[in-house]
């Protein structure tokens, strides 16, 4: 063990970080967002909106990550729709993620009570109102713990876009080890990255839930 | 009624984002297409850019040294775009998406080195050689037992998978009295990595990467000479019907090979100087 190997490449793993934070970043985002999109499909009363957001779900879910950033980026050229690798990346795991994320999300709307919609329309709540102020607070609330993590997996994941060419924690890892014929070194410092990103992520997850926490309600 | 309220504003919001994203894609198809039309190499010179694809992990012809790409290739290929009057933009992928990307037109040239071989220039088109590939067998500095490529007979061999190092190495194990078991890795790091941890008894590449990584660790690592495989080089490729492309490459290559740049590369980075087929050989594997 050369502890001195991760010393020497410290600032070229710090860039790569750089990179794994901004593409999983975009995905979470743009995941959230279209994962929302999904979710009020699938809780539609619209028998056809149901079952796009169901369809959704099915693929982005059953078909892996590699192989959908593989379509994206190489056969998606086929046809003339020349992806840039950035754009490839991000894709593929905010697509990916927004399955993941519509699912999570159903699942934290179905938790909240019925009564509580129930008593909000009775209270004389606008339909929008319901929404906005009673069930989507709540399934924020509930949905935070899977969320973060869901966005810890898919900061993970990312390592899967270095084969659109994208060079992330992973990659650069890999690229230390095969410099320096020092493969535990170089996986080591990689690793040490990934854990201190994500336990930034599981704090900044910590804060949220205290924040929106109700003292006496769950 | 909430819920349809809600629906309503999410189709609404879902139908502009599809149609955005639909125009957005006809102009990329549009303007993509036209830029095929072209000759690569026309194209190329329109452009003022090569971009150029290979594994950055593949010492000493590509590094990856803190983000700053070396090695003999990258020297190399910026000596042909100075011959070509272009600039050159090299991408960093993994091995197993450097050919499919070439075929899906992501780049306009391979300058990892590839092995010729019959069923690859069935596909592809090779320039001139820019090294020597004959495969060669490296084992633990320590290892008295191999003093040969012929007492890897009952052994453990590692290679990368789909490498023609791998594929000679077959060939050469069926010839010796014991099988030869032949472990195949995604890169030739594992491979190295498993032959200093003991796993394997020796690893299977090319002759110029294994010399360098030879010496880079000699207290781990020692050469078995001489390299057991038929001779064979490395070439740069391109798509099959970029013919024009190819010949200004190799104008360019035996350019530099001409005026003693490529011996001066060769010293940098093998250690030695090799001669090289002024031609695409015909393979012999």
């Amino acid at each position: 063990m050369k502890p001195e190997v991760i010393l020497h490449s410290f600032g070229y793993l710090t860039e790569a970080a750089g990179v794994t934070i901004a593409v999983s970043l975009a995905g979470i985002v743009i995941g959230f967002a279209v994962g929302a999109l999904v979710c009020a499909a699938r809780v539609s009363h619209r028998l056809s909106l149901k079952r796009i957001g169901t369809l959704y779900v099915s693929v982005f879910r059953g078909v892996p990550l590699l192989v959908q950033l593989l379509f994206i980026y190489y056969f998606l050229a086929e046809f003339g729709l020349d992806v840039p690798a950035i754009v490839a990346a991000v894709s593929g795991l905010a697509l990916s993620s927004a399955a993941y994320q519509a699912e999570i999300l159903r699942g934290a709307l179905n938790a909240v009570p019925r009564g509580q919609s129930e008593a909000a329309v009775a209270l004389g709540f606008a339909g929008v109102d319901v929404w906005r102020r009673i069930l989507m607070p709540q399934a924020l609330r509930i949905s935070i713990p899977p969320l973060i993590n869901e966005f810890i997996l898919l900061l993970k994941a990312s390592s899967l876009v270095s084969v659109v060419g994208i060079a992330e924690l992973t990659r650069v890892s890999m690229n230390i080890a095969s410099l320096t014929y020092r493969p535990l070194e170089a996986y080591v410092g990689g690793g040490l990255f990934y854990l201190a990103i994500n336990l930034v992520l599981a704090g900044f997850g910590a804060i949220a839930e205290r924040r929106l926490a109700i003292g006496g309600v769950r | 009624m909430a819920r349809s309220n809600q629906v309503f504003i999410t189709r609404r919001v879902a139908l502009k984002a599809g149609l955005a994203a639909l125009a957005a894609s006809g102009g990329f198809v549009a303007a993509t297409r036209a830029a095929f039309a072209e000759d690569t190499l026309a194209e190329i010179k329109k452009r003022g850019e090569l971009v150029a694809a290979t594994e950055m992990q593949f010492p000493p012809f590509d590094i990856s040294d803190n983000g700053v790409y070396k090695g003999l290739d990258r020297d190399l290929i910026d000596a042909v775009g100075k011959e070509l009057g272009v600039k050159v933009t090299y991408l960093d992928l993994p091995w197993t998406s450097v050919l499919p990307g070439l075929e899906a037109k992501k780049f306009d040239l391979v300058i990892a080195p590839v092995t010729i071989t019959k069923e690859r220039m069935k596909h592809y088109a090779f320039t001139v050689p820019i090294a020597d590939a004959t495969a060669a067998l490296m084992k633990r500095a320590d290892d008295k037992s191999i003093m040969k490529p012929e007492d890897i007979a009952g052994k453990t061999v590692g290679g990368q998978k789909g490498t023609s190092q791998v594929e000679q190495l077959k060939a050469f194990a069926a010839k010796l009295p014991k099988p030869v078991e032949i472990k195949e890795y995604v890169d030739n790091n594992q491979s190295y990595a498993d032959l200093a941890a003991g796993r394997v008894d020796a690893s299977v590449n090319s002759l110029p990467n294994l010399a360098y990584a030879a010496q880079q660790r000699s207290d781990t690592f020692a050469l078995v000479l001489p390299p057991f495989g038929q001779p064979t080089y490395f070439s740069w490729v391109a798509r099959l019907d970029d013919k024009s492309l190819v010949d200004a490459v190799n104008t360019a290559i035996l350019k530099v090979s001409a005026d003693g740049r490529m011996a001066e590369m060769q010293k940098r980075w093998f250690g030695q100087t090799m001669e090289l087929p002024k031609t695409v050989p015909a393979p012999t594997i």
